[in-house]
């Protein structure tokens, strides 16, 4: 029995040990792997993947994000190509393409490029398309407008 | 006499069943070159290719590639593939690529495709 108890730690020492292995020790590939049940709060840049399975609440920067069925992000994240299985309350801004899944709920507000929502996905927010011309900027307008009213004034005087 | 009976049945129900089927589900299609300001409203299926201004309402809707409506739709299953400028209110609502959105889509389910223009506030109700 005792030997069988140790032979099954060797066999999960050494898969744990093999999945270390099949990333650099350098991580050079720039990957972030947040595990189910973890909790990070803080700011991730410059990560080339990132996959989060537990939950991370801050500002994540990344090429690719995978936030799992398991995984909850609070926050900003952006990046180019984002997938959504778990439930995210913030801002998503996506450079190239999102693919929220029938497991997701996100809350907030989505700027996406190329978008596909499975059905079963819940979103509650806000979506913006990225290429779309954003409608005319009154504030602009109405401070030349000003300006000129400024300067009408000013020439009354 | 149950056998006689049961026999005789038979066939009467199937043949009520294909008369109720033919005339309890209406489908309306409106073409390309249909344009109409005001209120449209039906109770089945509508095929929709024209412009709308105004209120839209049925329980399936299918906006084909190059229709336009501007102002409110409410149906139980929504399929969009031509342009939305206002809101939508669907059980499904199912956009398609070709489909451009503005406004406001209240819903239960939602599908999204790939290459849509969505720029419009989602409230989820279950």
């Amino acid at each position: 029995m005792d030997d069988n108890n140790t032979e099954m730690d060797e066999n999960n020492s050494e898969l744990a040990s093999d999945e270390i292995q099949s990333t650099p020790i350098d991580n050079d590939a720039k990957a972030v792997n947040i595990g189910s049940g973890v909790r990070i709060d803080g700011r991730i840049e410059g990560a080339e993947t990132s996959d989060i399975s537990g939950t991370l609440t801050g500002t994540l920067k990344s090429s690719n994000i995978n936030i799992n069925s398991k995984g909850a992000f609070n926050g900003d994240m952006s990046g180019q190509e984002i997938t959504i299985s778990g439930s995210v309350d913030g801002e998503i801004n996506s450079e190239d393409y999102l693919i929220v899944n029938n497991s997701a709920n996100i809350k907030g507000v989505i700027e996406y490029n190329s978008l596909q929502v499975s059905y079963g996905a819940k979103i509650q927010g806000t979506l913006r398309h990225r290429g779309s011309v954003q409608s005319y900027s009154p504030v602009s307008t109405d401070a030349v407008k000003e300006d000129e009213i400024k300067e009408n004034y000013e020439d009354d005087q | 006499m149950a056998l006689f009976g049961s026999s005789e049945k038979k066939p009467e129900v199937k043949t009520e069943f294909m008369f109720d089927t033919e005339s309890t589900i209406n489908q309306s299609t409106l073409a390309k070159d249909i344009k109409i300001n005001g209120s449209l409203e039906s109770t089945d299926y509508l095929d929709f290719s024209g412009h709308l201004t105004g209120t839209l309402k049925s329980s399936t809707i299918n906006l084909k590639p190059g229709s336009y409506v501007k102002g409110t739709i409410t149906a139980d299953t929504i399929t969009v593939e031509g342009e939305v400028d206002g809101d939508i209110q669907a059980k499904d609502i199912y956009i398609k690529s070709t489909a451009k959105i503005k406004g406001n889509i209240r819903y239960q389910n939602i599908d999204i495709q790939n290459g849509s223009i969505i720029n419009a506030d989602l409230f989820y109700s279950s």
